[in-house]
Parts: structure tokens; sequence; C-alpha cells
């Protein structure tokens, strides 16, 4: 297969290795020809003024001031190339254009991000429900109906379970936003600039158009600039445009599009090496990357799936309330009460429908998972995002710097005739390759030698892959590759003392130096060169074959061919290695070496070997993409990088898995054209941005469909940004990875963006929903377990809270239809909502999974809905059925040991609610006023907490599976400490006569015992079901009582 | 995702929800097959036909459990609540108020005393015994025809000037009015805790002392004699009738008092502000004119 590649690509890498303008010229980097369609969908939805933003962004993008003379460059900003501006013009301009910074994104006010906890599905129920509230409270209120508190202690307590949750969100949110800023470089940039001829350092912000400033190496590009001069320059572009490899930049305009011309460095780009003086053209948010930023802030937020969920289940929920509420308000009607007293009877059913402690225990439970993710350095920064990585079924990822390590590394070297692999982990955990060949420590000392970069000071205690070092990436890659495989480059450099070196330029395409010898009593010189490799063969006449120095001869040269294609179709740089001992008589000590005149030999050298560099991809990556495909999630690569080093990666990491094959792949092991190939026959594909600008997003909705592999190259950030739209079009949830500016657009427009922590922009971290702090892509594997497992325990969460309220909502209906003494009071209502059943809800979040979540299929967000159908029926009519029939047996049990006998009962509601009769009659005879009575109803309402509570304890058994039995889960893990924490309120309540609130009374320990057969019975029942369940999957049994 | 937060108009909205009344292509009606809410509705009733089976068992148990005559607990009986009557609220105060030249005002008083006695009626009386006065009327046997228990005899006659028989207006055509004191009935209690002390009323002036001038108590000693001590229920003395005190106000001046008649036993509470008719009653009277 490599093969094929190879032959594709033979012509591009022998080409490009050194000009890289065909590439180019073939993928031109069409950033901005995107602008129209994105233009178009952003009409639809956003305001005209978002609009004539973007159509405004569009036109200034028409650069050319990297096209127009010098001369006019001068004109237009009434500069010096050589002087630069007045300083008075300066500060006009300073003042015209303001501060070059840019502006941070547009925050949302605080009282905004406050408001959106609080505007939430269940947060706007509740609202509705306190407003209810409010109007029965004030109906009764008005009609001096006694005990009307309840309506305003309800709506308060609605209010403030809902304020206190938003604050407990508003916080989450706070805090990791809190995390992002700590990450910001808080030290003001300085800039070299000239102006009235002189050279100041200044803070970078109050750079202006037309300045004239100066960057070296390791400086950080203070605005975009046209540039004037150049050394050596070159700039990692990697943020802006995912590309690994340093760009240099030269006064030369190249090419019309501004991105791909070499005479602009763009605001916020690193320059590597070298020296230039360029002219500024654009400041602050008029830059390439303001812009971008700007795009971003365009792309609305998109819902998160478990809030359409949530949204889904109040649906339901106020469906089934107003469904319940008319029914027995005409119910009522019917039996005779007055058109307000029905009416409150509607709103109060209306009202107990609401499961107050739900909102809590979402929130809860999330933050628990959040917090979980966050040990797993996951940050999260909105606290529903916990839950779109499980939903996830594409993972658009980025590649520079979030699968691969952004740091060229050595991979590959070819000496005596065989490829060998060198360890490209970041720990130096791999393989090393067998180093006891003389042509490896000749080659090795070419590598040491011919390479001007060197360690920054001071690092002697870190890692050698992370040290810090001066000089392009691939002299980088061979610093740290020989000061792990040959020791301290440094001492070894000194050993050999450089007498002169020509340093790397375009014409010659190669670098040398030569050397004095180690050994003092060896007086001849040493020439090592390294550079492009048919370059440096052109130059050689023998090779070093295990020691020997051979004749270069044709066969010599195929090898070479073939190993030089193979390492290119891995998509890597390589880079050809030679020396030559240089005769001791010819070239005596002290002999006079000219760099510029180069009088000595640079050609008939003795070729050492090759040595090929890529960006590797980090170890953690290959497990975890194979890890997104048992779990059926889609990882697709789009990247800013040229499609070649792409799909290298995406093959060595997996997303192009092994055996598959791109259409041209076929074509060519076919012989057939590629128009004949049959697309469905092949998995993986590979477009690059040039293909994509020309695709309808019809075609590439096809093509996503017809190819589960996919690799996006050469992309803009408007072109991730519609591929993220397809994958959403065509019904899949979008997780995007991504470090860089250029990726901000899409992480905003994903319905989860995950930003990396170390290696991201700001501007990245800003849009994402979640920020890996250690950049580890192995931790996106975790989030989607953790957020598949949440999606589970929520349900169970969610069908634990149901439940109860059928047993909540019945003693009022059978208190309006049949007129008993009122079983369960509402403040007893809220003390179970709120108090003792958030714990054991809570504590379902910690059950473990039931089977391997990460290996099902991620659910399909229309099917598998967080609450369904079967959920809500099973949990309420006959869960919550059984445990109403518990409470009333209890209550019955209470009222006729204390003297009231069930028919009694009945009917008896309005002469026990009547305030003005002292001697009401009970089965015995005996009399009662109506504070005994009273107390009796309150004894009731604690009589049927505690049934509720026993059922409670069964329930919270049962919701831990919903499949496997609860012994194959372990019969008390998870949910002891909440099981605990009910008995002991219960506890508490009998041994310290604890009033609920104080006013229930004691209930006896007897009545604790009436509920307990009713519990045993949901347990058997559940049990039963799941048998059921287990045994006949896809059965009748299974579809109606699997939830 | 996209699909499913499209905006969807009304008229697509409708078309789903037709489409979930009847599908024709599944023949589904509301998302089952007719086949299939046969066989869901089946499997409901029965599960309801069971969980009540079993309800029903529970209540037939725990009626099947319980005494007839005595109530398993008392819990919330442990004093007995005192009554004014006749018992006219103005908001939640007792207030007996009545003018004294307005003739109906005077008969709505009287009228409820004259129903309330109607069970003291002598004639009425003469299926219960006379009791021995003075000592609790303990039976531990169901010495009395039917297999109950004897119940003593509480004369309408026994309230003297108040019983209604010589004057049926119950002072109410004039400024002394009757009140009757009922004290609550709870099965096997004995005031004062079985010492032989018989409870007896004490009603307090708590405002306007000036306006009353006397009180008369009906029987003249004010107590509720032990013979009708302890109470064993409608079950094992149908006929039982609670033990009365009358009271008489001799109301002058503004005519109106606000007034507590307490019953005095050292078992029977009258302190908890909760509940306000516990032992005692407190009424405001007034006369109008």
């Amino acid at each position: 297969m490599i093969k094929n590649v190879v032959l594709q690509t033979t012509h591009f890498f022998y080409e490009k290795k050194i000009t890289k303008s065909i590439f180019y010229l073939q993928d031109s980097y069409n950033m901005f020809e995107m602008d129209g369609e994105v233009d178009i969908k952003m009409k639809k939805k956003k305001k005209i003024k978002k609009k004539d933003r973007l159509e405004g962004m569009k036109k200034e993008m028409d650069i050319d001031d990297h096209e127009i003379t010098i001369e006019e460059l001068e004109m237009r900003y009434t500069t010096s190339v050589t002087k630069g501006l007045t300083s008075r013009m300066a500060s006009e301009v300073l003042e015209r254009d303001g501060p070059n910074e840019l502006l941070p994104p547009k925050g949302t006010p605080e009282y905004i991000k406050f408001a959106r906890q609080l505007a939430g599905g269940l947060q706007c129920l509740m609202w509705v429900a306190a407003v209810i509230c409010f109007i029965a409270f004030g109906i009764e209120f008005s009609r001096g109906t006694l005990g009307c508190f309840d309506d305003l202690y309800l709506a308060i307590t609605l209010i403030t379970v809902v304020v206190v949750t938003g604050c407990f969100g508003y916080y989450q949110e706070f805090k990791s936003t809190n995390i992002i800023a700590s990450f910001k470089n808080l030290v003001p940039q300085q800039a070299l600039v000239i102006r009235d001829g002189q050279k100041n350092q200044i803070n970078a912000k109050e750079l202006v158009v037309g300045d004239l400033v100066e960057i070296k190496g390791g400086d950080r590009v203070p605005a975009d600039i046209r540039i004037i001069f150049s050394q050596g320059c070159k700039v990692d572009n990697s943020s802006l445009t995912g590309e690994s490899e340093p760009q240099s930049k030269t006064p030369e305009c190249t090419h019309e599009n501004p991105l791909e011309t070499k005479n602009i460095a763009f605001f916020s780009t690193t320059c590597l090496e070298g020296v230039a003086t360029g002219t500024v053209i654009n400041t602050g948010d008029r830059t390439i990357i303001g812009r971008i930023a700007s795009l971003a802030s365009g792309v609305g937020n998109e819902k998160t799936p478990i809030a359409i969920e949530i949204e889904h289940f109040v649906d339901i929920i106020a469906g089934l309330a107003i469904f319940f509420g008319f029914t027995f308000f005409v119910v009522a009607m019917f039996i005779g009460y007055a058109f307000l007293e029905a009416m409150i009877f509607f709103m109060a059913i209306v009202v107990a429908y609401v499961p107050e402690g739900l909102l809590a225990t979402v929130t809860v439970c999330l933050s628990l998972t959040a917090k979980r993710l966050a040990r797993k350095n996951c940050v999260v920064k909105n606290l529903e995002a916990v839950e779109t990585l499980g939903s996830t079924s594409v993972i658009c990822s980025d590649k520079t710097g979030t699968l691969t390590q952004n740091r060229m590394t050595v991979a590959h070297l070819w000496f005596d005739n065989v490829i060998h692999a060198a360890d490209t982990t970041e720990d130096q955990s791999g393989q090393s390759f067998d180093q006891s060949s003389e042509t490896w420590r000749s080659l090795a000392r070419v590598a040491a030698l011919c390479n001007r970069a060197i360690f920054k000071p001071n690092q002697e205690s870190l890692p050698i892959p992370s040290r810090i070092v001066v000089g392009d990436a691939s002299e980088t890659a061979l610093l740290k590759f020989t000061e792990l495989t040959i020791g301290n480059t440094m001492e070894y450099r000194e050993r050999f003392k450089k007498v002169v070196e020509v340093p790397f330029n375009s014409t010659n395409k190669f670098q040398l130096s030569v050397h004095e010898l180690e050994d003092p009593l060896d007086l001849r010189y040493l020439l090592v060169m390294k550079g492009a490799p048919e370059r440096i063969l052109e130059r050689c006449s023998t090779i070093l074959i295990k020691g020997q120095e051979l004749p270069l001869d044709e066969q010599w040269r195929e090898a070479f061919q073939t190993a030089y294609m193979d390492l290119g179709g891995l998509g890597e740089r390589v880079l050809g290695f030679c020396h030559i001992y240089m005769n001791e008589k010819e070239f005596p000590r002290g002999y006079k070496f000219e760099s510029e005149e180069m009088n000595f030999p640079t050609s008939g050298l003795c070729f050492a070997g090759l040595i090929s560099m890529i960006d590797p991809p980090r170890a953690t990556v290959p497990d975890a993409v194979m890890k997104c495909r048992t779990a059926g999630i889609r990882v697709v690569m789009v990247t800013g990088d040229h499609p070649i080093t792409a799909r290298a990666i995406a093959a060595n990491v997996g997303i192009i898995s092994e055996g598959s094959e791109t259409i041209e792949d076929i074509a060519a092991r076919k012989r057939i054209p590629v128009e004949q190939v049959n697309k469905r026959d092949a998995r993986a594909c590979v477009i690059n941005g040039g293909q994509l600008k020309d695709m309808s997003s019809e075609e590439l909705d096809e093509a996503l469909r017809s190819h589960p592999e996919m690799v996006f190259a050469r992309t803009s950030p408007q072109q991730k940004l519609i591929i993220v739209e397809s994958c959403q079009r065509l019904g899949s949830i979008v997780a995007v990875t991504g470090d860089g500016v250029n990726d901000s657009p899409a992480l905003k427009k994903a319905d989860i963006g995950i930003a990396m922590g170390i290696a991201g922009s700001d501007a990245a971290k800003n849009a994402a929903d979640m920020i890996l702090l250690d950049d580890n892509f192995a931790s996106i594997v975790t989030g989607v377990e953790q957020g598949r497992l949440i999606f589970d325990n929520l349900k169970k969460s969610i069908a634990y809270t149901l439940t109860k309220n059928i047993p909540e909502l019945t003693p009022y209906l059978i208190y309006i239809t049949v007129s008993v003494p009122l079983p369960l009071g509402c403040i007893t209502i809220l003390f179970i909502e709120l108090a003792t059943d958030i714990f054991p809800s809570v504590s379902l979040a910690y059950e473990k999974a039931e089977s391997d979540i990460m290996h099902l299929k991620p659910r399909n967000p229309r099917k598998d809905r967080l609450v369904n159908e079967a959920l809500a029926v099973y949990s309420y009519f006959q869960i919550g059925a059984i445990q109403s029939f518990a409470g009333f047996t209890d209550y019955f049990t209470a009222m006729a040991q204390e003297g009231w006998y069930p028919l009694l009962c009945v009917g008896l509601r309005s002469q026990w609610e009547n305030v003005h009769l002292q001697d009401l009659q009970d089965s015995y005879g005996q009399e009662w006023t109506y504070a005994q009575r009273l107390y009796q109803e309150y004894t009731c309402y604690t009589v049927f907490f505690v049934s509720i509570e026993i059922c409670q304890i069964s329930d919270v058994l049962i919701r831990k599976t919903r499949r496997l039995s609860v012994f194959q889960q372990g019969f008390f893990r998870s949910v002891k400490p909440s099981l605990a924490s009910n008995i002991l309120v219960l506890a508490i309540c009998h041994l310290f006569h604890f009033n609920l609130l104080c006013v229930n009374p004691l209930c006896r320990v007897q009545w604790w015992f009436v509920p307990v057969p009713y519990g045993i019975l949901i347990f058997v029942y559940d049990e039963i079901r799941k048998l059921g369940v287990r045994r006949y999957p896809g059965s009748w049994w299974d579809q109606e009582l699997y939830y | 995702m996209a699909t499913l937060k499209e905006k969807r108009t009304c008229g697509q909205k409708c078309e789903d929800f037709g489409r979930f009344v009847w599908n024709s292509d599944t023949g589904t009606l509301f998302g089952r097959t007719p086949e299939k809410w046969v066989y869901i509705s089946l499997y409901y009733v029965a599960f309801y036909v069971i969980m009540t089976g079993l309800f029903s068992l529970a209540i037939w148990t725990l009626m099947y459990t319980l005494d007839p005559y005595t109530p398993d607990y008392q819990d919330r009986l442990k004093s007995p609540g005192v009554m004014v009557y006749p018992p006219t609220y103005v908001e939640e105060d007792v207030v007996l108020s009545y003018n004294t030249s307005d003739k109906a005002s005077q008969n709505k008083m009287s009228n409820y005393l004259t129903a309330f006695l109607k069970g003291y009626n002598d004639t009425v009386q003469l299926s219960n015994i006379n009791c021995t006065r003075g000592k609790y009327f303990i039976q531990d046997s169901f010495d009395a025809p039917r297999h109950t228990k004897y119940s003593c005899r509480f004369d309408q006659s026994m309230l003297g000037n108040c019983s209604g028989l010589d004057d049926p207006t119950f002072g109410y055509n004039g400024t002394m009015p009757c009140v009757i004191i009922k004290m609550n009935r709870i099965i096997r209690f004995l005031p004062n805790n079985g010492t032989g002390v018989a409870p007896h009323l004490n009603c307090t002036i708590l405002s306007g002392h000036r306006n009353v001038d006397a009180i008369e108590y009906f029987p003249t000693n004010a107590t509720f004699d032990l013979c009708y001590y302890p109470y064993y229920g409608r079950l094992a003395q149908p006929s039982y009738v609670n033990p009365l005190v009358a009271v008489k106000f001799h109301l002058v001046n503004d005519r109106e008092a606000k007034i507590q008649c307490r019953v005095v036993a050292h078992n029977i509470a009258y302190q908890d502000s909760y509940e306000p008719y516990q032992g005692k009653v407190v009424f405001q009277l007034k006369a109008l004119k």
C-alpha cells in the first residue's frame, strides 16, 4: 500500500521537499473563499448587524499589501521602510485605530451568565410552578382559607431551589473560567520598533499600522507585517494553519493569497530563527488572527444533548401534569366543588407533578462527574457538557498538537541500506535501533556537528525531549536525537572544534561545517554536510556501508531512491548527511577556510545516511483512537497540514486503519482511472481544502456517509466549520478537538469543543466546552466513558426521583375524590424531595456500568432518550402505584388504630377540617377537638412519609440496575451511604421526636413495618421484570418494561 | 443533532402528531398496534387487580386485628377537649352573642340548646340506669342486655334552671343566659386518675369583671360526676351520654365578658397553646341591647 502512495507522491516529494511551491499551487490555501457560504448560513439565523460585520470582514480580507511595491506601501501608510513612522504620526494612527490587541471575545455579562443558569428546562418548569403557587396562595388568602401558607412556602422553596442550583452551576462555570484565565500569559509583550529612525523597545499594544518593526528568533510576531528585509527568518504558523513545519519569510511576494505569500508574517505566530524587518499592515482585531477569533464569536452555541433531553423530559412532565390536573379539575367540578376550589386543585396537582428534587439531583450528578473528570485532567466549562462526550458519535480531531506532539522528532534513519526506526515516544519508552554499526557513528557525528541548534542553559534537570532549544524544528529534532543517542552533544561539539560553517540557504539547499578532529594527533579536517537528500547525493561519490566507504554506483543510488521514497511516503521530512576527511596536506592546520567562496571540496563526499523527521503522534493516541472505534465513535482528522503528512499520521494513529484504501489507492492498484472506482469500495478518503472548496454540501455529506475513515487536509477555519456542520446534518453529535486559533470556530460550532490545555491557544480555550489539561487525547476516552455512564446513571436517578411523584400525588387525588383527611402534606413532600431523597438519587450517579459501555454504539439521539415512555410509565404506574398502595395501607392503619376506621374516613373531609367542630366522634364514639384531629393528620403525614421512604429504599436498590439482577451488580454497592443516611433520618425522626419542620409528630414504630411487605414486593417484582428482560430480549416484555 | 434542533412548523408538528395517532405504515395507534394495546391494557388490568386485591387483603387483615371496643392507641387523646354550647363562632373565637331585643337571635341560641339536650330528655334517659354517685362506674363484663355495658343516666332536669324545662329560652330573653359545658369523651379515661375526686368546672372571667354579677353552676357543685367514667365506647355503651355542667351568667352594665371555663382535674391538661380546647374553653358572652 505504501508503495502506491509513494508512486503517487514521488514526484511531489522530489519537487516539494525543496520548493514546496508545487504543492501550494495545487492546493492553494483558500482560507476566505468559503466565506460566502458561511455568510449565507449566518444570514439565516443571525441578526442583520452580525451579517454586516461578516460581510465587512470578507471585504477587508482583500489585502494587497503583499503585492504592491515597497514604495507604494510607504505611500499607503505614510511611512518609511528605513526610518519608520514619525512619533506624531504614530500617535495619531494609534488614536484612530486603537491599541494593537485582540479585544477579548465580548464576554457575556456576568448577570446574563447567571440568568442563563436560571432558565433551563427544569428551571422554567419550576418557575411556572412557583407562579401557580403564588396565584393559588393569592386566591386562598383572599378567601381567608386557613393553611394557605403552604402554597407560599412551596413557592418560596421552589424559587430557592432554582436559585441555589443556579448559583451552583454558575460557580462551576466561574471556577473553570478561572482555570482558563490562569493560562493567559500576563507578561506584556514588547516590540522593537523603529520610529523617527530610532530603535525603541515599546509595548506591542502601542504598535500602529505603518510602524517598522524588527523581529528575531524567539519573538512573537507583534502584528501582521509585510516583510521588508529578512535573514533566515522562519516562523511557526502552526496555531494559525496547523502546519508543523516552520515557514520561511522573505521579502518577495510569492503568492497572491496573503496567507500563502512569504512576505507577510502574522500576528501571534512565533519567529523561530533569523531576523526580519517589516512594516505593520494590520493591528489588533483587524489582523488575520483577530478575524478568525471574531468568526468564532459569530458562531452560535449549540444546545447540549443533555439540555435537549431535559427539555424533552420537561415536555413529558408538563404534559402529564396538565392532563392529570385537567382530569381532576373535571372530576372535582363533577363532584360538585366550586369552580375556584377546583381551580386550586388543578394548580395543586400541576405543582405536585413538578419533581422539585430533580434539578438538584441532576446538577449534583453532573458536577460529581465533572469533578471526576477534572481529576483526570478534563476541565469542563459547562456542566451539561459532561454528558455530551458520552453521546458523541463523531470526533473531528485536529492533528498538530492534538494527535501529534507538535514537536519534530527523528523517526527513521537509513544507513547500511536498512531503514531503522527511532524511538518517537514522548518518554523514550520505545525500542531503540541497533547502534553498533560504524556507519551509525559517522552519521551521528555529522548530525551532531552539522547543527546550529543549542539547548537553552540550566535545563539539566528536565528530560531531554522537553528541553527548550534555540534553533529551527529539524535542527532541534536532530539535537535532541543526538543528545539522546550519543550523550552530551554540546560537549561533543567542543571536542570537534568548528572552523567554519556555511548556513543553509535556499539556493544551495545544504548546510555544512568544517571541524578539527577530536584526536589531536590527527590533523585532518572533517567536513560535515546535511541537506536535501538528492542534493547531498549529487555531491557524493562514495557511500558508507558498515563502516566501509564503497563507491556510489547505480545499485546504491537505487537503494537510496527506494529508501527516500519509503520515508517520504510516511509523510516524513528527509535530510541527507555526508562527510569527508580533508587531506591534511592540502588543508593543513591554519588553512583559511572561506565560507563565502567555499575554498574546500563540496563534492566527491561520502554519503553517511538519511535521517527523517516527523511530528510524531502522541503515544497514547493510537490506543485512544482504537477505543473510540470500539465505542462506535468515528474519528475524523481535520487539519491544516499537508495531505501526505496528515494521511501518514492518520494511518499511524489508526484513523485510517490498516488495509483501508482510498479511491486513489484502488485506482492505482487496479490500474484504472479514478472515475471508474466504485466509491463504496474505498473505506478511507483524504480530501484536501482545494477539493473541499469545490464540493457542494450534499457532496460533502455523501463523502462523509460513504467513507468511514476520513482525513481532511489543508482546511481553513471556515472549512472546519463546514465539516462540523455536515457531520451534524448527518445526525451525529460532534466533538471537535483542537488547539490552534484556526480551530476555534469549529470548537464553538461543535456539540462539544475540546481544547488542549498546554498547547492550546486562548482563543481555542475560550471557544471550547472542555479543556484537556494534559493535552492527552486519551482523556477523551475517559470523557466518553464517564459521559455514557452518567447518561445511564442519570436515567436511573430520574427513574428513582420520578417514582415517588405518584405516592406524593395520589394522597391529594384521593383527598379530592374520596374526601378522606389529607394523608400527606405539602411540607412533607418537600422534605422528601429536597432532603431525604437527594442522597439516594445522587448515590446512583456512582453506580458502575452494567455492561461494557465502551463496546456499545453511541446512543441514537432520536431514539435513546433520557426519559422515555417506558421509564415514565413503569415508574409512575407500576412502582409508583405500589408505593401509593403502601402509603395508603399505612395511612389507613394509623387512622384505624387511633380510632378512625377506613370507611368512616371516606367522606369525612368537611367535618374533619371544620375548625369550629370540637367534638367530632370517631368510630369508637370518642370525641376529638380540631387540634387533636390536626395532630392526627400530621401523624398520617409522617406515616405516609415513612411508607414512601421505606419503599424508596427498595426503589433505590432496584434502580441500581436496569437489566442485570441487583445481585449481579453488588447488592449494597454504591448505595450504602445513602441508605444509611435515609435510615438515620428515619431514626432521628423517631428517636428524638423530631417533628419534621415542627409539624409531624411521632410515628409509632409499628407503622414503619406496615409498608415493608410492599417494599419487598417492589424488589421482587422488579427482579422478575429484569429476569424477563434478560431472558427474552426483544420480546413484548422487553419492549414494554425495559426503560 | 441539527435535525433534532430544526424548528418545526406547526403544520409539521400536527402532521407528526397525526402520524402518532394513526400510523398506517406500521398500523400503530398512539404508538402501539391495537393488538399491543390489548396486551398492555390486559397487563395493567391484571396488575391493578392484583394490587387492589393485595390492598384489600391488607385492609381486611387490619380490620380483623382491630379491637371493636377499644382503639389500639389513643396517642392524640391523652386529655379531653372541652367545649361550650351553643358553639357560635366569629372567625376563630367562640362568641356567644345575642340581642335582648331581637327574638330571632335569642331563638337561635335557645333552639340550639334545646336540640342539644334532646338526647338528655328524661324519657330517652329512661333506658339508662341510675348509678351510684361519686364513684367510678367500672364494668369489667358485659352485663347489660345484648352484650353491652350499662350507661348512667344524665337527665336534662339535673341542669336545674338551665335545663330549659322551666325556661325554654335558657335565659336568652334577658341578661342571664345559660351555656352548657361538655367535656369530650375518651374511652377508659378516668378523671383524676382513679383518685376518686370528681372533676369540677371552674369558670373565671378574663375580662369584663364588672359586667358579670354572678355565676351559677348546674348541677350546683359544678362537677362531672365520677359515675359517668370510664367510657367504654360506642359499641359497649350505645346509649352513653356525656355529663354536662350548665353555667348561668348574670350580666350587668355593658353585658359583655370574656370567660374561661376549665375542667379542673390533675390529669386534664389545659395549658397547651396549640390546643385551645384542651381542658378548657374560652368564649365571649355578649348580650346586646
